[in-house]
């Protein structure tokens, strides 16, 4: 079984500590990224939530668990639902006055069809794939029968 | 349904008879030819991707010709770019919550 693993990295003007806060306090997480009932515990187990997709067969509800705590460096946690079975980890690295955010969802199973579409498409912008399809719909549309 | 596909166009050789059928309607022996594959090979891509509804097939004399139909792909295309950069935008949103809020 093979795993894709999508990643970004980029810097911030703020402090690890002020980072930290807002990864790990539902508030400032429901802010930036979805609603979720985090605690900043390992162990915990917490869901985000955000719209269903039943094309994907996912329900909107992503299952978590807090596997990685230590702040305010590494924090990481299980993101299972729909198709995915997944872990998203950050890690924060000081830098000058700032902070280098380390950012990983991993677990992708590329085997997977579905799988390999969310990876796809939740990665950075097109892949080819997704460029074929914009080509084959472009060439369809522009031959009506 | 949409599982078919994305099962469809996860094979890289039904892909690529998309992409030839993309061009131009083709008779089932010119989709042989480039794939150095067998007829029977070819025959089961072409039966996949009709079921999912990607291709369709006609008779003109003895002969059958393929080709694309995109309609189901837009579907997909449609899902690619609903999660299109999810994570670049949450990511995206965190720095601007991060720029905006007091400490």
């Amino acid at each position: 079984v093979t795993k894709k693993t999508i990643q970004y990295d980029f810097s911030l003007k703020q402090s690890p500590e002020r980072v930290w806060k807002a990864l790990t306090t539902p508030e400032q997480i429901a802010r930036w990224l979805m609603p979720n009932d985090f605690v900043p515990k390992l162990g915990h187990k917490f869901t985000f939530k955000r719209e269903p997709m039943p094309q994907l067969k996912f329900d909107g509800i992503s299952h978590c668990e807090v596997i990685e705590l230590e702040p305010p460096a590494k924090l990481a946690y299980t993101f299972v639902g729909g198709p995915l079975n997944t872990v998203i980890r950050f890690r924060l690295e000081p830098e000058g006055q700032g902070t280098h955010l380390y950012f990983e969802h991993s677990g992708f199973d590329a085997d997977d069809p579905i799988q390999m579409f969310s990876f796809q498409a939740m990665g950075q912008g097109w892949s080819q794939l997704g460029k074929n399809l914009e080509s084959l719909v472009a060439a369809d549309s522009a031959n009506p029968r | 349904m949409p599982t078919d596909v994305f099962k469809a166009i996860a094979d890289p050789t039904r892909r690529r008879i998309l992409d030839l059928l993309a061009h131009s309607e083709r008779a089932a022996g010119e989709l042989v030819k480039p794939f150095h594959m067998s007829q029977p090979a070819v025959s089961q891509h072409l039966k996949v991707l009709r079921k999912a509804g990607l291709v369709t097939e006609r008779r003109v004399g003895r002969e059958r010709r393929y080709r694309l139909n995109a309609r189901p792909l837009k579907k997909v295309a449609g899902w690619v770019s609903h999660y299109e950069q999810f994570w670049g935008d949450r990511l995206e949103a965190l720095k601007k919550y991060l720029d905006e809020e007091e400490p």
